[in-house]
């Protein structure tokens, strides 16, 4: 028969060997902390899942995407992000895709699918008219009209004879126009499709 | 009449050398192939500086006689041991298949498919993957030899001896932990995957991320408390690996014939296993470090399902021969 403190001393054993047995994951979690990052400029790479915390699950944080993109424009989190920690962004402020879709070949999970470079979906572009050269009359830019590799059916101005940018709804968020826009004043970024194109703007 | 095993065994140690070094170079070397692609699909030789263009010329010359067009072509090989195509055909780490499988909570063939020929391999070999392939193995064996070195200088490195079985507790509890927070966490323990990773981000992306601390942890854990100790006690992916290889069909087992009990192979067994006493279990990796360190030849590979029992003394050694006077041959030439 088995003594009540037996079966006590074993669940105790047993308890402290799981919580021992989590150390490394524990060990993880403190190198890579949530709190510090800032994600919002982060878009995640074509073919994408749309859900981000499905895409934290499918990812095993391979590198393959990353080590076939031509431009070198996917990073990695590698310091921060928590459960984040190895999954792939971009960050078209540094570095924009180019729609070639080899990561989405390269990727052997559901994280990337390959999808048609017209249905890709990083997000859309969106311009702030306060800060974009043309939109407040300090010149002439157009940078990211000339850049679009999907051209006029994704930006485009806003009459045939101005020259103030206007993103349209075929945009995929490659982020190309980001790169290209003259700093600092970087008025147009990548933000969710479900946050519209002009929404925000009040010109 | 003494079985012999074959020659061939004895080198199998130099090839096993070979292959670690190997697969710990191409994972050096493919991160730099991809910078001189990006290079290359850039077309900008004359924007990049000069170390850049360094490197672009040094690529270009080492890559130049396979391919013909190097943005392209060289995507032949590409990943790490985690996962990785190679020519077309896609690998992943069953331990890849299984995290995914165990945070997601769903199935995706395509991806499990591709862990499907190191399933099979681990069924056939056993923990071979640990011993041969495993880019983490490389350092640790490399780690254990600074060990020896370090001890030689008078210097106290741990030996201590844990349960084996704690590696499988960490398994457990890192599939559960996926489960539980959506991601792939045990990517983030499983050293050959740091590996492969750190590098790729050391050198394409600028800079070491949380994981080479991760790394440096179990490299001084090994030296501080036990030799291997994170594979033999902590690893997941080895825990995964003992438990497919368990009724593996290639084993090493003495011939107890040739033993003469001289412990050479318990001496140089990564894993502490205890060859001598036919003790390999599920835990052998066949690296046949034990096979190519025996002086007489006592050691060899058997297709079988399970483990010899203990044989007793090795019949060459002093104590079985002063039992067995009567087994022995009358000083024959050897
Ligand atoms: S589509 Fe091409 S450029 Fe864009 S992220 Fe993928 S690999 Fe990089
Ligand atoms: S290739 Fe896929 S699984 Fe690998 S890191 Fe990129 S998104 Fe994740
Ligand atoms: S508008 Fe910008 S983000 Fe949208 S497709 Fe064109 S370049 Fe890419
Ligand atoms: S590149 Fe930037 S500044 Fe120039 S027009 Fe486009 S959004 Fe405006």
């Amino acid at each position: 028969m088995i003594q009540r403190r037996t079966v006590l001393q074993r669940l105790i054993y047993a308890a402290g060997i799981t919580a021992a047995s989590t150390l490394p994951y524990g060990l993880v979690r403190l190198t890579m902390p949530e709190a510090r990052a800032d994600f919002s400029t982060h878009l995640r790479p074509p073919g994408a899942l749309k859900d981000d915390l499905a895409f934290n699950s499918a990812c095993i944080g391979c590198g393959l995407c990353g080590e076939v993109c031509p431009p070198r424009c996917i990073q990695f989190y590698q310091r921060e992000g928590g459960d984040r920690a190895n999954t792939p962004y971009i960050d078209p402020e540094q570095k924009a895709c180019i729609l070639c879709s080899k990561c989405m070949q390269a990727c052997p999970t559901e994280a990337l699918t390959e999808v048609p470079r017209n249905d890709v979906d990083m997000g859309v572009a969106q311009i702030d008219r306060s800060a974009c050269y043309p939109w407040v009359d300090r010149g002439i830019c157009g940078a990211c009209v000339s850049i679009c590799p999907l051209g006029e059916r994704a930006i485009g101005f806003k009459f045939w004879n101005q020259y103030q940018p206007i993103v349209k709804q075929e945009c995929v968020g490659c982020g190309l126009c980001v790169e290209v826009c003259p700093h600092p004043s970087l008025p147009i970024r990548i933000v969710k499709r479900s946050e519209g194109t002009v929404a925000r703007h009040s010109v | 009449m003494k079985a012999k095993p074959l020659f061939l065994w004895r080198h199998l140690n130099k090839l096993r050398w070979l292959t670690l070094a190997t697969v710990f170079s191409m994972l050096v070397l493919l991160p730099f192939l991809h910078v001189y692609q990006t290079y290359v699909s850039a077309h900008a030789y004359d924007l990049l500086a000069p170390q850049e263009k360094e490197l672009y010329d040094t690529m270009e010359m080492l890559t130049r006689p396979f391919v013909k067009d190097p943005a392209e072509d060289l995507d032949a090989i590409k990943g790490n041991t985690w996962s990785g195509t190679f020519f077309g055909l896609k690998l992943s780490d069953p331990l890849a298949a299984l995290g995914q499988m165990a945070a997601g909570m769903n199935l995706y063939t395509p991806f499990l498919l591709t862990a499907l020929i190191p399933v099979l391999l681990t069924v056939l070999l056993g923990r071979f993957y640990c011993g041969w392939i495993c880019p983490a193995s490389f350092l640790y064996e490399l780690n254990s030899n600074f060990a020896v070195l370090l001890r030689r200088m008078g210097l106290h490195t741990g030996r201590r001896h844990l349960d084996k079985r704690f590696k499988y507790v960490v398994l457990f509890a890192g599939l559960v932990l996926s489960m539980v927070t959506g991601s792939v966490l045990v990517a983030a323990v499983y050293p050959p995957a740091v590996v492969g990773r750190e590098i790729y981000y050391a050198v394409a992306l600028g800079g070491f991320g949380a994981g080479a601390v991760f790394f440096a942890v179990t490299l001084l854990f090994d030296l501080l408390v036990s030799q291997r100790g994170f594979c033999r006690y902590l690893c997941p992916g080895g825990a995964l690996y003992s438990l497919l290889g368990r009724y593996r069909l290639l084993r090493i087992q003495r011939i107890v014939e040739n033993c003469n009990d001289c412990a050479k192979c318990n001496a140089i067994c990564e894993f502490g296993l205890d060859p001598l006493r036919d003790g390999f279990g599920q835990e052998c990796n066949n690296c046949t470090a034990c096979i190519a360190v025996c002086p007489t030849d006592a050691l060899t590979f058997e297709i079988k399902l399970k483990d010899v029992g203990y044989q007793g003394y090795g019949h060459l050694g002093k104590r079985y021969q002063r039992e067995h006077p009567a087994d022995q041959p009358s000083k024959e030439v050897a």
